[in-house]
């Protein structure tokens, strides 16, 4: 078993040896080796959210900002919100900082509010798009989309094919954009994309009055028998040798009964401390479910999902905030569910020691309120990682005052910049011994962000 | 006008090796397809046909909805943004195997377990009659020709050397366990055997790569 210690003296030997920022190959590989009991979990928050409602608070009418006020939202829910004065009578709210911190949010944290020293919160990401799929892919792969096409893996994806590939089920992506591409990517390692949990069980349900399970063993054991032949006698093998892996696959999936835990229902019981009665975020809340219970049971490596919603042009502006503190919520009672559930690996070690979850999303809403009272898109963003292995109670990255556009925050080694998706997700895939640059074309590696 | 001639033969110029390996990579048959060619197998019904006759109400639970099946299979979806998947993964693999066992069970029975014999053409997979007795090398090979040119669209003949012998294997090992196995089972070890054949050959690997 590694110990922190160990980790941190693998990970600190090795970051900063390269000229942008990449730890050396031996450094890297010591620490993947030692991120083989971890497990993560990707959230997108699909729409685009408004971070002056979070991680990004804005409070005052300055310059073309024109903060969440008592006109454009509806504050009957918000836990969080307390009024404070803008301008002719309209109210905004005052700012939310946890005690002990110095980390300030919105009133859209809720609850997550009450767990500070777990959060790392990444500020003034240059999304440099406003378009949903483009700003989705550049959240989670790195890379904008090439004529429409996806340029590269997703994070869990990489993740996967460095330290899931033994898993049973490496990604498990529910609505997810999740992608598969490029070389040396293991075919065990295409994400499961599905649309909800519950469809795991029904596919792999099996009816037992015509045959039983060893025999239908022996078709598959056939089949991936002859998708290896396949593969010998053809010039490209490596989808057939996929295939064979695949057939594999199922069989292990058949043996391990998930049909009997994975169905919704299955997973509310299981998890009665997930909260499934909130207005927006009920299905999300089952895909924590199934992300707690699968990794409980070692069975996935990255569990992806959507919260949707966001994307509030209109008078349903009226409800992101609300939409947030749901969001929110669901991650800190993962947290607390996670605290509560040992690691299935290393004994005496509950499952958020080496769970990591990251939470982005396509970019955020225009500083200004529009005609039909919502907020377009806007090239900016915020995201926030819950990490053993991030600094937290931490804050990295800005916007200016004004115009809620990315700021200046460090020298990177092509100059002074905002920091951006790439160099985010190249740092969230350093953590763990990945060289980003097996995968990614763009993003340094963010020191600040680790903890060391 | 010119008056019709037997046609000539073309004239040889001179013989040159023509390469037949392929120039790229095996991909994912389109969901679409993958659904248009099941449906047709079932009888060229409409989904929801199929549906009905894969469930068929008799408690089998071989089928459950399409609605359950279409994300694994890799179908978009536009309500979420989520594009047509392009490569299998373990539970496509294993809605394949779902989806394969209701259409070959459901054939099975509807082509050789009813009440009066149906004609070969009317039947949906099974265009033959299972042999009586034993089946040997001798009485498999050409039903399974049959299942075959089906699903893969060419004779046995033209496939891999070994297939007919690997099949034939599965056949003989799928009645031996069904005996010992599943003695409630709705089908008797050979009608569990060719059903396994179909199985193999719904979810072979020609059927879902091109």
């Amino acid at each position: 078993m590694t110990t922190r210690r160990t980790f941190l003296k693998v990970l600190s030997g090795g970051l900063g040896l390269a000229a942008v920022g990449l730890p050396s190959r031996q450094s890297l590989a010591d620490v993947a080796k030692a991120s083989e009991t971890e497990f993560f979990v990707f959230i997108i928050a699909a729409g685009g959210w408004d971070v002056t409602l979070w991680a990004d608070p804005r409070n005052e009418a300055k310059g073309i900002v024109h903060p969440a006020s008592t006109t454009n939202t509806d504050t009957s829910q918000l836990r969080r919100w307390v009024d404070a004065p803008l301008v002719d009578g309209e109210k905004s709210f005052q700012l939310v900082r946890p005690a002990g911190s110095n980390l300030v949010f919105g009133p859209g944290i809720g609850d997550l509010a009450d767990m500070p020293d777990r959060l790392t919160v990444i500020n003034g990401l240059a999304m440099n798009t406003v378009a949903h799929p483009d700003g989705q892919l550049f959240s989670t792969t790195g890379r904008h989309p090439q004529g429409g096409r996806v340029a590269a893996s997703s994070i869990d994806t990489m993740l996967s094919n460095e330290l899931g590939r033994d898993q049973l089920l490496p990604t498990v992506s529910v609505r997810f954009p999740s992608a598969y591409v490029g070389a040396d990517l293991d075919r065990r390692v295409v994400p499961l994309a599905i649309d909800d949990v519950g469809s795991i069980a029904r596919t792999v349900t099996r009816a037992q009055q015509y045959d039983a399970n060893p025999e239908r063993d022996l078709v598959t054991a056939m089949l991936s028998e002859e998708a290896r032949d396949l593969a010998k006698r053809s010039t490209y093998p490596d989808v057939l040798d996929g295939l064979a892996l695949q057939y594999e696959g199922v069989r292990h999936m058949l043996d391990s009964h998930l049909q009997d835990v994975f169905t919704t229902g299955g997973l509310q019981k299981a998890h009665p401390e997930l909260n499934y009665t909130r207005r927006f975020t009920r299905g999300a809340a089952v895909n924590a479910a199934f992300a707690v219970e699968s990794i409980k049971r070692n069975l996935v490596r990255c569990v992806s999902f959507a919260v949707g919603g966001f994307d509030t042009h209109g008078n349903n502006y009226r409800t992101q905030a609300q939409l947030q503190q749901e969001t929110f919520e669901l991650v800190a009672l993962l947290v607390k569910s996670l605290d509560r559930t040992p690691h299935p690996l290393v004994q005496g070690h509950k499952l958020s020691e080496h769970t990591h979850i990251l939470v982005v999303s396509d970019f955020c809403r225009t500083p200004q309120v529009n005609l039909a009272l919502g907020r377009d898109h806007y090239p900016n963003n915020s995201a926030l990682v819950v990490s053993p292995r991030f600094r937290s109670n931490f804050v990295f990255g800005k916007t200016d005052l004004e115009q809620l556009l990315p700021a200046p925050v460090k020298k990177f080694a092509d100059g002074e910049r905002a920091i951006a998706p790439p160099d985010l997700l190249a740092t969230f895939v350093s953590a763990f011994g990945v060289d980003p640059r097996k995968y990614m074309r763009d993003g340094e590696v963010v020191k600040e962000l680790l903890r060391l | 006008m010119v008056p019709p001639s037997a046609p000539l033969p073309l004239v040889a110029n001179g013989v040159a090796a023509e390469d037949t390996a392929r120039k790229e990579n095996l991909r994912m048959v389109p969901p679409e397809v993958y659904m248009r060619t099941y449906l047709q197998l079932f009888g060229g019904l409409l989904p929801v046909d199929a549906q009905k006759r894969a469930k068929a109400g008799d408690g089998g639970s071989v089928f459950d909805s399409w609605d359950d099946y279409v994300s694994a299979l890799g179908f978009p979806d536009y309500r979420f943004d989520i594009p047509r998947q392009t490569q299998t993964n373990a539970l496509m693999v294993a809605a394949f195997e779902r989806l394969g066992i209701a259409l070959c069970d459901r054939a099975l029975e509807h082509d050789l377990k009813g009440k009066a014999p149906l004609p070969v053409q009317d039947r949906l997979i099974f265009a033959f009659d299972l042999p009586k007795g034993t089946v040997d090398a001798k009485a498999f090979g050409p039903r399974f020709d049959v299942l075959h040119r089906t699903f893969l669209g060419y004779p046995a003949a033209l496939a891999p050397p070994q297939r007919t012998a690997r099949f034939f294997q599965l056949y003989r090992d799928l009645v031996s366990e069904h005996a010992k196995t599943s003695p409630k089972s709705r089908f008797t070890p050979d009608e569990a055997g060719w059903a396994g054949v179909c199985y193999g050959l719904v979810r072979h690997p020609e059927f879902h790569l091109y």
